[in-house]
C-alpha cells in the first residue's frame, strides 16, 4: 500500500515549481490561534488588486498535465484542505486517547452530510477492526428464534438509506458552568451526520418473531469495551436501524465497521458500535454507561437515568470564533447560516437575535428538512459594524422550543453533564471578531 | 371572498369550513402523533412514504439466519442483572464451566485479599492506591451520596457549593452488578476479558470493602470471600439515587410509560419559550469566559496551504508500541516515563541497557512484568529500544 506521505511528497515537486507570487499567494491565508481571537489570526479571504496576477499570469495547474486518473484508487481531499480535520483535547479523555473524543470541524461543514473522514469519534478503548469474515451478530432472549447472522444474512433484508445525525448527549457539556472553549469546533462538534444505509431492525425482529413480554434490549459491541446500553423495544420496533452504509460506503472502522445499531435522534453512546449481540428481556440491565454515566445528577440529588432523546437544538456556524466577520465591510450584505437539529422529531423554524435574545426575527430553513437530520438555516442581513449578541433558538414539531442557558439550569441545575441544548450566543465586535458567551444570571 | 348575508346558512358553512380543516388535522395525524417512546413525533409509513422518504411496502417472512447453540449463548451472555440474573457460578472458559481439580465444575468465589494483590498489579496503575484515581483515569473511592445535592459553581448561585458532588462507585453507582459485568467485560483496560470470574469477585469485594460496604451487615475484611449467594445481598448506598423508576416488576411496560412521560413534558428537563419581543427585562447578563480551554490535538487552524508532511517512515516497533505500550507510556498521568520526554528516558538508559531490559521484563514500580502484555523477550526488547530512540 502506498503511504499518503509518499503521494504528498510526490505532488510537493510539483508546487515547488510554483511562480513565486503564485507561492506567496497561497501563503496569504493565516492561522487561526486559540486565545483571544484576533483579526490577524483568522484565515483572510484573497484581496484583489488590479491586474491581478492570479488572472494575468499563468497557472500552473492550466499550463501542465494534472495527475493521474489513477493516483489515489480511493480519493483523498486537496491538499489544500489539511487544517479541516477532526481534532480532540486531554480535557475530554480518560487519561489518553483511547477512551476519548475526536471532534468534527463543525465550521467547515457544509450542508447536512458529515464526510465520513470527519465523523466524530467517540471510543471507550480504542477503534476495533473487526475482520467481516468473522463478524456474527447474535439475537437472543425473549424472542421466538434465537439465532446467529451474517453480514451476508443481514444484506439479504431490503435494505433503507436514510439521513440522520449522531450526536453525543456530552456535546457543548463544558459550559453548564459558564463559557469555556472559544469555538465552535469543540462546543458543538461532538455531532455528526450521515446518509446511513442498512436494515430496518423491525424488519429483522419481525423475521425473528419477539416474545409477548419482551420489552427492553440489550445492543451490545465486540470491541473491548462492548458498551451494552439498554433500549426499549418500542424503539427497536419505531425506527432503530442496523446499518452497514455510511454515506455509500462501508461504515469507517471508527463507526463501527461492520455494523452498528443505529436509534436516531438518541444519544450517540445508544449507537452501538462493532455490534456483536441483541438481548431481550423483560427488565432494564442498568449496564455501567446507563448508571455511572449517561445519567443526570439532579439539584435534588438524584439523577435522571434512561434518558434517551437529544432535544431540540441549533447553533450559528457562520459566522463563529473560527469564522468571524473580520473581513467584512460595513455596509456588506453577509449570510448567517447555521445547523438545527432534534432527536425528537422536525425542525419547524428558527429565530435569529441580534441582541441577547431580547428580541427575535424568523430565519428561513434551506435545502432538505428531514426528521432527526441536520437542518440548514439562513439569515441574510448587512452587516453595520455595531457589536452583536448574536444567537439562533430552533422549534420542532413537538412544538418543544430551544431553552435559554436560564431556562434550563433553572430545572436541571449544572451537574448533569449530558443533554446541555441551551442557546449559544456568539458576541461579535467592531472588529467583526467572534466569542463565545453566554447570556444567563450570574454575579458580576 | 363574499360576505354571507344569512346568519344560519354562515353558520353552516363556518361549520362546514370547521369539519374541513379537522378532517385535514387528522389526516396529517395519521402520518405523525406525538406517541413515540421518547416522548417525540412517531412518523408512520403511509401510501408508500416514510416522511420524505419512499419505501418499498412489502413485507414477506425471511428466515434468516441459524439456530443459536446453548454454548455460543453462554460464551457471549456474560451481562449481569441488578437482581443477580448472569452472576456467574462458576469460572466459565469458552461457553464451559472450567473444571477444578476433583473434575468439577470449579466455584467462582473471590477475596478481599486476592482482590487487593489483582488489583494492585493490574489496577493500581491507573486507578491509583485503594482506588484513589489521581492518574486521569476514573477515581473508584470517594464522595458521599449527601454531597450529590450540591451544584458546584453555577454563576447564578448565591452561595456556591465548595464540596462538589463526586460521582463514585459508594457515592453514585446503584448496583453492584454493574461493577461485576463491567469488570468482567472490559477490564483491565490494556487487555479486557482476561480476568477469570472468580478474579473479578475477587475485584469487587476489594473494591467494596475500600468503598466501605458491608454485606448483610458484616464488613468487608481481608478474608472475606465473595461469591454468587453473598453478591445478591449487597446494597448500594446510592441504589435509590435515580427516577424515574424503570424496574416495575409486575408490569414491565410500566417502566418505560414512566420514561416517556418525563421525556414528553420540557418542564421535566429545561424547555423553552417562544418569545419574539422584549424578552428580557432589564440588562442583557453577558458572561464571558474567564478560563479558556485551549488545549488541542491539533492546533486549530483555518489556514489553506499546500500540506509539506513529515517524510518520516514509521519505525518497524512502532505499530507494537502503540499497541502494547502506550496506554502507559504514552500518559505523563500515568507516572511512567512517556516516551518523547527526554529527561525522563536519559534516567532510564543511565541504568544499563541490560538493566532496563531485566527491570521491564521483571517488572518495576508499577508496572508488571513486560507490562502484563504477552510478547517475547526479544520483541520486548526490540520495543524498548524505539522507545529509547524516540526519546533521544
Amino acid at each position: 500500500m502506498k503511504k499518503i506521505s509518499e503521494i504528498f511528497k510526490k505532488d510537493l515537486v510539483a508546487s515547488t515549481e510554483l511562480p513565486s507570487s503564485r507561492r506567496e499567494f497561497f501563503k496569504k491565508t493565516a492561522v487561526y490561534s486559540v486565545g483571544a481571537v484576533a483579526a490577524a489570526n483568522v484565515l483572510s479571504p484573497v484581496s484583489l488588486k488590479a491586474d491581478d496576477q492570479a488572472i494575468i499570469g499563468e497557472a500552473p495547474w492550466g499550463t501542465k498535465l494534472g495527475d493521474l486518473v489513477t493516483k489515489n484508487p480511493y480519493g483523498l481531499p486537496s491538499p489544500y484542505e489539511h487544517n479541516n480535520v477532526r481534532r480532540a483535547t486531554d480535557l475530554l479523555s480518560s487519561g489518553d486517547f483511547y477512551a476519548s473524543v475526536s471532534m468534527t470541524p463543525i465550521h467547515e461543514s457544509e450542508g447536512i452530510i458529515t464526510p465520513n473522514g470527519l465523523f466524530f469519534t467517540r471510543n471507550h478503548g480504542g477503534t476495533a477492526h473487526v475482520d467481516p469474515n468473522e463478524f456474527r451478530l447474535m439475537i437472543h432472549g425473549k424472542v421466538k428464534r434465537e439465532v446467529v447472522l451474517t453480514l451476508e444474512d443481514l444484506k439479504k433484508y431490503p435494505s433503507e438509506s436514510r439521513i440522520y445525525f449522531i450526536e453525543c448527549p456530552a456535546n457543548g457539556s463544558t459550559d453548564w458552568r459558564g463559557p469555556q472553549f472559544n469555538n465552535l469546533q469543540f462546543l458543538k462538534g461532538m455531532m455528526s451526520s450521515a446518509m446511513w444505509t442498512g436494515v430496518m431492525l423491525k424488519t429483522v425482529l419481525d423475521d425473528i418473531g419477539l416474545e409477548k413480554d419482551a420489552v427492553w434490549m440489550l445492543a451490545e459491541g465486540s470491541d473491548n469495551a462492548g458498551n451494552p446500553r439498554t433500549i426499549p423495544v418500542e424503539k427497536a420496533l419505531d425506527d432503530a436501524m442496523l446499518v452497514w452504509g455510511q454515506n455509500g460506503e462501508a461504515l469507517r472502522a471508527e463507526q463501527g465497521y461492520p455494523l452498528r445499531l443505529l436509534v436516531p435522534g438518541w444519544e450517540g453512546n445508544l449507537n452501538t458500535k462493532w455490534l456483536k449481540r441483541l438481548e431481550f428481556s423483560d427488565k432494564p440491565w442498568h449496564s455501567k454507561e446507563e448508571t455511572s454515566k449517561y445519567t443526570m445528577l439532579q439539584k435534588s440529588g438524584k439523577a435522571i437515568q434512561y434518558f434517551w432523546v437529544n432535544e431540540v437544538n441549533s447553533v450559528v456556524t457562520s459566522p463563529c470564533p473560527e469564522k468571524p466577520w473580520t473581513e467584512l465591510k460595513v455596509g456588506d450584505m453577509v449570510e448567517i447560516e447555521g445547523l438545527a437539529w432534534s432527536g425528537q422529531g422536525t425542525i419547524k423554524g428558527v429565530d435569529i437575535t441580534f441582541d441577547g435574545g431580547n428580541n427575535w426575527v424568523e430565519a428561513k430553513l434551506k435545502g432538505l428538512v428531514l426528521p432527526k437530520s441536520w437542518t440548514r438555516f439562513s439569515y441574510i442581513t448587512k452587516w453595520d459594524g455595531k457589536p452583536m449578541l448574536l444567537a439562533s433558538r430552533s422549534h420542532d414539531d413537538t412544538g418543544n422550543v430551544q431553552p435559554t442557558i436560564d431556562e434550563e439550569t433553572s430545572v436541571v441545575g449544572v451537574e448533569s453533564v449530558y443533554h446541555r441544548n441551551a442557546i449559544v450566543t456568539w458576541q461579535i465586535n467592531e472588529k467583526g471578531e467572534c466569542s463565545n458567551v453566554h447570556i444567563r444570571k450570574h454575579k458580576a | 371572498m363574499y360576505i354571507l348575508e344569512n346568519t344560519k346558512l354562515k353558520a353552516s358553512m363556518i361549520g362546514l369550513g370547521l369539519s374541513l380543516s379537522l378532517g385535514l388535522t387528522l389526516a396529517i395525524a395519521a402520518d405523525s402523533s406525538k406517541t413515540a417512546v421518547d416522548g417525540g413525533i412517531k412518523y408512520n409509513t403511509k401510501d408508500g412514504k416514510y416522511t420524505s422518504y419512499y419505501v418499498n411496502p412489502v413485507q414477506v417472512k425471511y428466515n434468516n439466519g441459524r439456530a443459536a447453540t446453548k454454548k455460543e449463548i453462554t460464551a457471549w451472555n456474560i451481562d449481569v442483572m441488578p437482581d443477580g440474573t448472569g452472576l456467574p457460578e462458576f469460572d466459565m472458559k469458552h461457553g464451559e464451566p472450567v473444571l477444578g481439580e476433583d473434575g468439577k465444575p470449579k466455584k467462582a468465589e473471590g477475596s478481599v485479599a486476592l482482590g487487593n494483590e489483582l488489583y494492585d498489579a493490574q489496577c493500581a496503575m491507573c486507578h491509583g492506591d485503594f482506588g484513589s484515581g489521581g492518574k486521569g483515569y476514573p477515581s473508584l473511592v470517594g464522595g458521599t451520596v449527601g454531597s450529590l445535592k450540591n451544584q458546584l459553581m453555577n454563576p447564578a448561585d448565591e452561595n456556591p457549593s465548595m464540596d462538589p458532588p463526586q460521582k463514585s462507585i459508594g457515592s453514585y453507582w446503584p448496583y453492584a452488578s454493574t461493577l461485576f459485568w463491567y469488570i468482567q467485560d472490559a477490564m483491565p483496560f490494556p487487555h479486557p476479558k482476561s480476568l477469570t470470574n472468580s478474579e473479578t469477585y475477587a475485584i469487587v469485594a476489594y473494591l467494596l470493602s475500600v468503598n466501605s460496604i458491608t454485606i448483610d451487615g458484616k464488613t468487608l475484611d481481608d478474608e472475606y470471600v465473595l461469591d454468587k449467594e453473598k453478591f445478591k445481598k449487597i446494597v448500594m448506598p446510592n441504589a435509590n439515587g435515580f427516577y424515574p423508576d424503570v424496574d416495575t416488576k409486575k408490569d414491565p411496560k410500566q417502566g418505560v410509560k414512566n420514561m416517556t412521560k418525563l421525556m414528553s413534558d420540557p418542564k421535566n428537563f429545561g424547555g423553552g419559550t417562544k418569545c419574539m419581543k422584549n424578552c428580557i427585562k432589564g440588562k442583557v447578563p453577558v458572561l464571558k469566559i474567564a478560563n479558556e480551554l485551549n488545549d488541542f490535538h491539533p492546533a486549530p487552524n483555518t489556514k489553506r496551504d499546500w500540506f509539506v508532511p513529515e517524510n518520516k517512515a514509521a519505525h518497524p516497533m512502532q505499530a507494537a508500541y502503540e499497541e502494547k505500550c502506550a496506554s502507559c507510556h504514552g500518559n505523563a498521568a500515568i507516572g511512567a516515563p512517556v516516551v518523547g520526554d527526554k529527561d525522563a528516558w536519559a534516567k532510564v538508559s543511565a541504568k544499563g541497557l541490560e538493566n532496563v531490559y531485566k527491570n521491564g521484563i521483571m517488572g518495576i514500580n508499577g508496572m508488571p512484568p513486560k507490562g502484563g502484555q504477552d510478547m517475547s523477550d526479544d520483541d520486548f526488547k526490540k520495543i524498548v529500544g524505539y522507545m529509547l530512540e524516540s526519546s533521544k
